[in-house]
This record gives C-alpha cells, sequence and structure tokens, in this order.
C-alpha cells in the first residue's frame, strides 16, 4: 500500500473535529462546566465498557441481541423473498394483494409489542413478534421489483433457449434479481437490530436494548453508554459487513450502496 | 386555471394513488376466517368484531381523543422542528465544503446510534415530560433530513450558481432563489426516510414512559389484558401510520408540482 496517499486520504479536519468534541464533552464534565448529573465523561464510559465486559454481562448480552437479529432477518428474507417472487412473477397475485402490504406496510413495528406480550410474555417470541414483519417488508418489496423488474428481453432469451420454468427462474430472473434482493437485506439488516433493541427494551428482559433501559433505570449513565457506544458500534460493523459482501458477489454495481 | 378545476385534479390523483381495493382481499379474508373461527371469548385472540367495541369502550371513558391527539401534535411538532433545524444545518454543510469535511464523521458516528436508543437518554436526562417526548422526535427525524439536505446541496448544477453570480445577487438572495430550491426536494425525501422512524420511536416513548399517547393507551391496555381494546389500538396504529404517510404523499405531489421533473425523477 502506497503509505503516503493512505495518509492523504484521512479526513484530518473530520477526525480532528470528532476528537475535539470528544476532548470538550471530557473536560466540560470533569471541570463541573456541564450541571448535569447524569451526564458522565467519554473516559468514564470507556470504563463502564470495560466494567460491563469484567462482569462478563456484555458478552452474553451482545450474542443474545446478535442471536435474535439472525433469526428474525432469516425469517425475513426466507418469507420475503418467496412472497416477492410470487408476487413478481404473477401479476393477478399482485393485483390481489398490494393494496393488503400497502396497508400493512407502515405499521409501526412497536405497536406489535403489546400484543406479542399480552401473547406470549417477556419472552424471544414476543422479541420474534416485534422484529419479524417490519423487517420482512424491504426483503418482500425490493425482490418484486426486482422480479417484476426483469427486462422483457430476458424472459424472450429464455423462451428461445426453452428453458423450463424451473430454469427461467433459476437461471435467468434470479439472477437478474439479485442486486435488488441484496439491498432490501441489507435494509433488513440494519432493521432488524433497531427492533431487536426496541423489543428488548419492552419485550423482552435481555440483550442489549434491556441493558440500556437497565442501567437507566438503575441510574448509571457510564453502564448505559456503554451499551449505546456497542450498539452503534454493531450497526456499523454489521452494515459494513453487508456491504463487503454485496461488493464482492457484484463487483460491477454500485447501485447497491444505494437505498439509506 | 380555476379553483374548481385544480381541486379536481387534486381528487382524481388521490384516487390514482389509492390502490385497487381488490388488493385488499387478502386482509378482509384473513379477518373474515379470524371472526368465523372464533368460539366463546378467547382472552388472547378476540374476534374483530369485539375490537370495535373495546375501541368505542376507549372513546366513551374519554382517553382515547386526548391520547391520538397528544401523539399527532408529538409527531407533527416534532417533524417541525426536525425540518428547520435540519434542513438549516444541512444547507450550511453543503453550501461549506470544509464543513462537511470537518462535520460529517461526527455525524456519521451520532447517525450510527439507533433513534430508539436515545429514549433512555432522553428519560435520564429529560424527566418524564412532553419536552423530553419532542426531543426524542426531533433527534431521531433529523438526521435523514440533514443527510439528504447537505447531499442534494452539494450537488447544485455549477451553472445555477453561476447565474446567480452573473446577476449578482447578495448571499441571502442566492439562499433564497437558488439553493433553497433545488432542496426541496430532498428534504422531502428526507421527511419520508424519517417518518416511519419518527412515529416508532414516539410510540416507543410512550409505552416505556407511559406520558400520554397512543402507545401508552395501548401498553395500559396490555397490562391489565384488555385485549380487545389492545387489537383496536393497533389497528388504529396501524391507520393512523398509513394516513400519516398518504397525506404526506399527497402534500409532497401537491408542492412538487412546481418542480421541472428532472429534478424530482433524480431524487427519487
Amino acid at each position: 500500500m502506497d503509505r503516503r496517499r493512505f495518509i492523504a486520504g484521512i479526513n484530518w479536519p473530520g477526525t480532528a473535529v470528532l476528537v475535539l468534541a470528544g476532548l470538550t464533552w471530557e473536560v466540560a464534565v470533569r471541570s463541573g462546566l456541564l450541571e448535569y448529573e447524569y451526564l458522565p465523561a467519554p473516559s468514564a464510559i470507556g470504563r463502564g465498557l470495560a466494567e460491563l465486559a469484567k462482569d462478563g454481562i456484555l458478552v452474553p448480552d451482545i450474542a443474545h441481541t446478535l442471536i435474535s437479529v439472525a433469526i428474525g432477518w432469516a425469517v425475513a428474507i426466507a418469507v420475503g423473498t418467496s412472497l416477492g417472487f410470487l408476487l413478481g412473477l404473477s401479476p393477478t397475485a399482485r393485483r390481489y394483494s398490494l393494496a393488503s402490504i400497502e396497508i400493512l406496510r407502515p405499521m409501526p413495528g412497536v405497536a406489535f409489542a403489546p400484543v406479542g406480550l399480552l401473547l406470549f410474555g417477556f419472552s424471544l417470541e414476543t422479541e420474534m413478534v416485534v422484529t419479524i414483519l417490519p423487517v420482512l417488508w424491504p426483503v418482500l418489496v425490493n425482490t418484486m421489483g426486482g422480479v417484476a423488474g426483469v427486462h422483457p428481453r430476458l424472459h424472450d432469451v429464455g423462451r428461445t433457449f426453452r428453458l423450463s420454468r424451473k430454469d427461467t427462474i433459476l437461471r435467468i430472473i434470479l439472477p437478474a434479481a439479485m442486486p435488488a434482493i441484496v439491498v432490501g437485506a441489507r435494509i433488513s439488516l440494519g432493521l432488524a437490530l433497531v427492533l431487536a433493541i426496541v423489543a428488548e427494551m419492552v419485550g423482552n428482559p435481555e440483550g442489549l436494548g434491556y441493558g440500556i433501559v437497565r442501567e437507566q433505570q438503575a441510574l448509571r449513565p457510564d453502564l448505559m453508554f456503554a451499551y449505546i457506544v456497542t450498539v452503534g458500534f454493531i450497526g456499523i460493523a454489521l452494515n459494513a459487513a453487508m456491504l463487503a459482501l454485496a461488493e464482492s458477489l457484484f463487483p460491477s454495481s454500485r447501485q447497491l450502496r444505494g437505498g439509506k | 386555471m380555476t379553483q374548481s378545476r385544480r381541486w379536481r385534479q387534486y381528487f382524481s390523483f388521490m384516487v390514482a394513488a389509492l390502490p385497487s381495493a381488490r388488493g385488499l382481499l387478502p386482509l378482509v379474508a384473513l379477518l373474515a376466517v379470524w371472526q368465523l373461527l372464533q368460539t366463546g371469548n378467547s382472552p388472547y385472540f378476540p374476534p374483530p368484531s369485539d375490537w370495535w367495541n373495546g375501541l368505542v369502550l376507549l372513546a366513551k371513558s374519554g382517553r382515547l381523543y386526548p391520547a391520538l391527539s397528544a401523539t399527532t401534535l408529538t409527531l407533527l411538532l416534532g417533524l417541525a422542528v426536525a425540518v428547520t433545524m435540519g434542513a438549516g444545518v444541512g444547507l450550511l454543510m453543503g453550501v461549506s465544503p470544509r464543513l462537511n469535511r470537518a462535520v460529517g464523521p461526527l455525524l456519521e458516528f451520532l447517525r450510527a446510534i439507533p433513534p430508539p436508543a436515545i429514549v433512555p437518554v432522553a428519560i435520564l436526562f429529560m424527566g418524564y415530560d412532553e419536552r423530553m417526548k419532542l426531543t426524542v422526535v426531533v433527534l431521531a427525524a433529523i438526521w435523514p433530513i440533514v443527510l439528504n439536505t447537505s447531499s442534494a446541496a452539494e450537488r447544485i448544477h455549477p451553472l445555477l450558481l453561476d447565474v446567480a453570480h452573473s446577476f449578482r445577487l447578495s448571499a441571502v438572495d442566492r439562499m433564497r432563489l437558488i439553493v433553497l430550491p433545488s432542496v426541496v426536494p430532498a428534504i422531502l425525501l428526507g421527511i419520508r426516510v424519517a417518518l416511519p422512524v419518527t412515529i416508532v420511536v414516539t410510540l416507543l416513548v410512550e409505552i416505556l414512559t407511559s406520558i400520554e399517547g397512543i402507545g401508552a393507551l395501548m401498553i395500559s391496555a396490555q397490562r391489565n389484558f384488555q385485549s380487545s381494546q389492545v387489537y383496536g389500538l393497533l389497528v388504529l396504529i396501524g391507520l393512523f401510520g398509513l394516513l400519516v404517510n398518504d397525506v404526506f404523499a399527497i402534500f409532497e405531489a401537491i408542492l412538487l408540482r412546481r418542480w421541472p421533473p428532472k429534478i424530482q425523477s433524480e431524487n427519487f
């Protein structure tokens, strides 16, 4: 690697502002300039993180949240892509269900928390009730759009080669719709993390989301911020992993970055 | 153009925006099966006909309307503040590349924190009140607006800025006549991205703190095992979300009619 170019590529003013903001925060809290009782300094948050790690609760909490994200995401992808394929391939199915989807789609995920609590109490099932439905939509809608948007000429190619229905789907439609599906999956992954956190705050007293609420109620803001920072880093890591995966799968299409 | 013709245009637009009614079939079928399979009064799956009664009961007790208006007010006020602040910051960042570069990483870092995680922080700092609820909504809604505005302001065609130069426009006029009109579609897009998040965050605050609102009403119904009220409120919240989205879509379409389609398609 060209070391000089790497150094020039770093956003120095941006890094400086970031460091400066952290330092100002630290100094303001230590000198008592900021009169907030519950505002921990960055160093206190760091110590909080170390404390959580030493007590052996941070890793199980991370594991719990990641596992529920994985389950919710996997279910959403399985159901979303299959329904999306069905709806994308059949205009009739689309006509007779699009309005229902449009009604269910804007349903806020948290609203399912009381229903989940009613049915399952405080449990992983409640967490799944809150997570799966909202996470499903980006996958479903993107798959549907991707499949329905396959260029008609590609269908003609399939017919020319006398491909069977199964081969047309597997060898023509699936590869053509794949970028759209991956975008949907990427949006869903970020959403799954947010909703798992929400569900843990409200419906399942485990994992990082519950950690945040627990430390808030215990008046330990340093630990609360430690959990929040952890969640932030996990979000960044998941997104980066997904981007890297998408780019290694489809090196040519830069549009994959779209869809904030 | 006469007033009535304009209204007719809006009306036909709205009709066209509504998805065709036959698409409701799966939903209606599901509810019908639910209603028919119901035997006796199940505490977990009350038949849809009971949901309505649950809502009527809530309305009669005088708790439904205040909750509904509290949630709506928080959402509207929060969005108004978020748009003002977000568009302001976004414009400044878009106009000044130096500022953009300096503040960018900090904003990216803040944005990585999931909006619901700010709820406990706000509770701890501000206690249980309306001001806290509003702050949380603003913090959740502001990022998409800032980012969309700043990237649109960055992408303003240099020719447009040359035009401003040729006309010797003052900085204020350049902002008002050139920059602001070019970023309105992006601001609207930012709001559209922010809307669902703000609804979720508002409900979450209400559920966690029992501050007046639909979320608080729903969690108290759950705690009292009023299952028909829980489902009734779920439907109500669904309709609320749908209404907010549709009203915004219509508002957006009306506003953007004055923008050239090229700018619109660039952003959508």
